[in-house]
């Protein structure tokens, strides 16, 4: 028995030094929850200095009804994690085409967003919350979108394991204030190669699972890794998002004054084609 | 008569327009087709017909842009309307984009132009407004009429400076007895079809060409404005000659600001304008408007999941109101110093936003008179839309702004399919 012990120890040593001496698969080190949804939320949001994409959204409901929506999108980076701006060009449908959306988005506080109704030439200021509303009509909530704050969450570290043959760091992330957020509760498979997340699952109020993102598609566009094609269905009433983005680029060296209400009202023929 | 002359100026460009195949590069049209019907649900006796809204129309939106150059965007109403008895063809809006230096817009034609801050409510968008559309239930884009302008944007550092030339007068919309009864102030009673006003518009001389101006600039989150016109009311609000039913567009000058920002969770705006009324400086004019401050506080938020809600507090205060109250004949309606209005604006939009519920209300407690705007609108499948509706109006007097509608309360439904 004592000898078992003692050989039972020596093997988790054994295994603690290799562990140390040789890096795991995929290069991953040991990092906290904290951490890796930091890295996360700058190769989901943060990629480049700024990046250009066509954005084609399928929403299909449940019983197989679908809506197209067609849109050029713009970002730009003030500060990698921090300050950003949006903005968004729509080609469809009809009722919504040549509609422009610009947002604002700062750290910590509300988006600033604006709106253009080219039928009107009016530009309205848009009041809407960023963490309840839904983008366009779409399963994808603003914030699904332009990201959510890691610090308004609290992480943990799960598991580690497999996914479609991937190493996944597993992370639970709950809000700190409940009040004003859709979901309880949030489990986050993150890649542990590109620190993209390759599904997440939302929990509502009543701890049961509405909402299940899934990154379909994968690929490496001028060095940063980036979902091209990924969904979002709400598993509730079955109705679902398939949002293709085509065309990405990264590194445009957008202008900021491409940001202002100026490009609202007549945007450049070249910033939205 | 305009609108037909400038048609066919605009004709062979625009038919032009149609001979370019699509392929082309950046060439685009585009536009929606739409059916429209809408019914008076109260007597009226002033009125023939209990038909108010009742029209097919096609829209067609042509653009093209060339590489680094100008664009040319052309917007042509093609109308069958059954109320008027009448087929127009209406250009709704013709301009030419140029930019001749990198921090200069150029916008010549005939344009829509919209600032400030108001939700249905206006200071300092002294722009044509076409009420009788917003009045019967077509879409909310008819209520702004286009000018035929030139804008010029020029931006410098954070500020932009839009101004307006208007060497065309184009008039308000406003209510003349077709289609909806109102106040005749000169006879001080409701009429209808045969109220046979004249209206006469300001002379078109290079003197008459009206300016607006604009600067803008972002103070962080919040955008402040500043504002200038000088032209003329588009509305009719003097009286030329009396017996002959003769009403004119007195010369205004409007100054104005304007302050928008978030506030609270939602966002919070706040606008004034002061009216100078350059034909009654002193407001003993029994026949002309009097000059006037107009207020305008506003605030928007979200109170929940695609439910948002707007408050808006207005007021306009008649200026050298004394003289105005010793000037006026006997017998004339008698008005307020200060007319207060609010509005309130409810949206929730239900089934992935394919389903609109709204109601709009414009109540005045000086006034005691309101208006109700409630919709319905379904967005059956990505092109085509269902909306249903009513404009409900009432008033404890007959001569005020919505109290004189009482007897066109109406329902209406919109078919329109986009392309």
């Amino acid at each position: 028995m004592r000898t078992r012990n003692t050989n039972g120890l020596g093997l988790l040593w054994l295994f603690a030094l290799l562990s140390l001496a040789i890096p795991s698969a995929e290069g991953a080190e040991k990092i906290g929850a904290e951490e890796v949804m930091k890295r996360a939320y700058l190769a989901e949001y943060y990629p480049g200095d700024d990046m250009k994409a066509k954005v084609l959204m399928r929403l299909v409901s449940g019983d197989g009804k679908e809506r197209i929506r067609e849109m050029t999108m713009l970002r730009k980076d003030l500060q990698e994690g921090g300050e950003q701006r949006y903005f968004i060009y729509f080609h469809r449908p009809p009722d919504v085409r040549e509609m422009t959306f610009m947002v604002w988005k700062y750290p910590r506080r509300n988006a600033d967003r604006w709106l253009f109704i080219p039928a009107l030439k009016l530009v309205r200021r848009i009041a809407a919350d960023d963490k309840r509303s839904s983008f366009v009509g779409s399963d994808f909530s603003y914030e699904d979108i332009s990201g959510r704050g890691v610090e308004e969450d609290v992480h943990q570290l799960v598991r580690e394991e497999r996914l479609d043959g991937r190493e996944v760091y597993v992370v639970e992330s709950r809000p700190r204030e409940a009040r004003g957020t859709e979901f309880s509760r949030k489990l986050s498979w993150i890649d542990k190669t590109t620190f993209l997340p390759l599904k997440e699952e939302y929990y509502d109020t009543r701890g049961d699972l509405y909402k299940v993102f899934s990154a379909d598609e994968l690929k490496e566009i001028q060095g940063f890794w980036t979902i091209t094609r990924r969904t979002m269905k709400n598993v509730q009433t079955g109705h679902r998002t398939e949002a293709t983005f085509q065309e990405v680029r990264y590194n445009l060296k957008l202008s900021d004054t491409l940001f202002t209400e100026r490009y609202l009202r007549a945007p450049p023929a070249e910033a939205v084609r | 008569m305009r609108r037909v002359a400038l048609l066919k100026l605009w004709t062979p460009i625009l038919l032009g327009g149609f001979v370019v195949p699509s392929h082309v590069q950046g060439f685009s049209l585009h536009g929606f087709v739409e059916v429209a019907g809408g019914l008076r649900v109260v007597e009226d006796s002033t009125q023939p017909k209990d038909l108010v809204l009742g029209e097919g129309r096609v829209q067609l939106e042509v653009s093209q842009e060339w590489k680094a150059g100008p664009r040319l965007f052309l917007k042509t109403d093609f109308l069958g309307d059954v109320a008027d008895e009448a087929v127009t063809v209406d250009l709704r809006e013709g301009y030419v984009d140029y930019s001749p230096l990198p921090n200069l817009d150029l916008r010549v034609g005939r344009q829509i132009i919209t600032w400030g801050t108001g939700d249905f409510l206006f200071i300092n968008d002294v722009f044509p407004k076409d009420y009788i559309s917003f009045f019967i239930g077509r879409q909310p884009q008819y209520l702004k009429l286009a000018s035929d302008a030139l804008k010029a944007s020029l931006f410098v550092g954070a500020v932009s400076v839009d101004l307006v030339a208007i060497p065309f007068f184009t008039a308000d919309t406003v209510l003349t007895g077709e289609r909806l009864s109102f106040y005749d102030g000169l006879t001080n009673q409701i009429v209808g079809k045969d109220a046979s006003i004249v209206l006469t518009k300001p002379a078109r001389t290079p003197a008459n060409t009206e300016w607006a101006l604009r600067l803008l600039r972002q103070f962080g989150s919040y955008e402040v404005a500043l504002y200038g016109f000088k032209g003329f009311f588009h509305s009719p609000l003097g009286v030329r000659d009396s017996p002959r039913r003769e009403l004119f567009y007195p010369e205004l000058a409007v100054y104005g600001g304007s302050v928008r920002g978030p506030v609270l969770e939602g966002i919070a705006y706040l606008e004034l304008g002061y009216y100078d009324s350059l034909e009654d400086r002193a407001g003993g004019n029994p026949f002309v408007e009097n000059s006037s401050m107009k207020y305008l506080v506003g605030y928007e938020r979200q109170a929940w999941s695609d439910f948002t809600l707007g408050l808006q507090y207005f007021v306009e205060q008649m200026l050298h109101f004394d003289r105005f109250t010793t000037s006026q004949p006997p017998g004339a309606p008698s008005r307020d110093e200060f007319r207060h209005l609010l509005t309130l604006r409810l949206t929730q939009l239900l089934r992935y936003q394919t389903v609109e519920l709204s109601l709009f209300v414009f109540f005045s407690p000086s006034d005691q008179d309101y208006y109700l705007r409630p919709t319905v609108a379904y967005k059956i499948t990505d092109q085509l839309t269902g909306v249903l509706g009513a404009n409900l109006f009432g008033g404890a007097k007959q001569s005020t702004a919505f109290g004189q509608l009482e007897a066109n309360d109406n329902v209406y439904l919109r078919l329109t399919y986009g392309f």
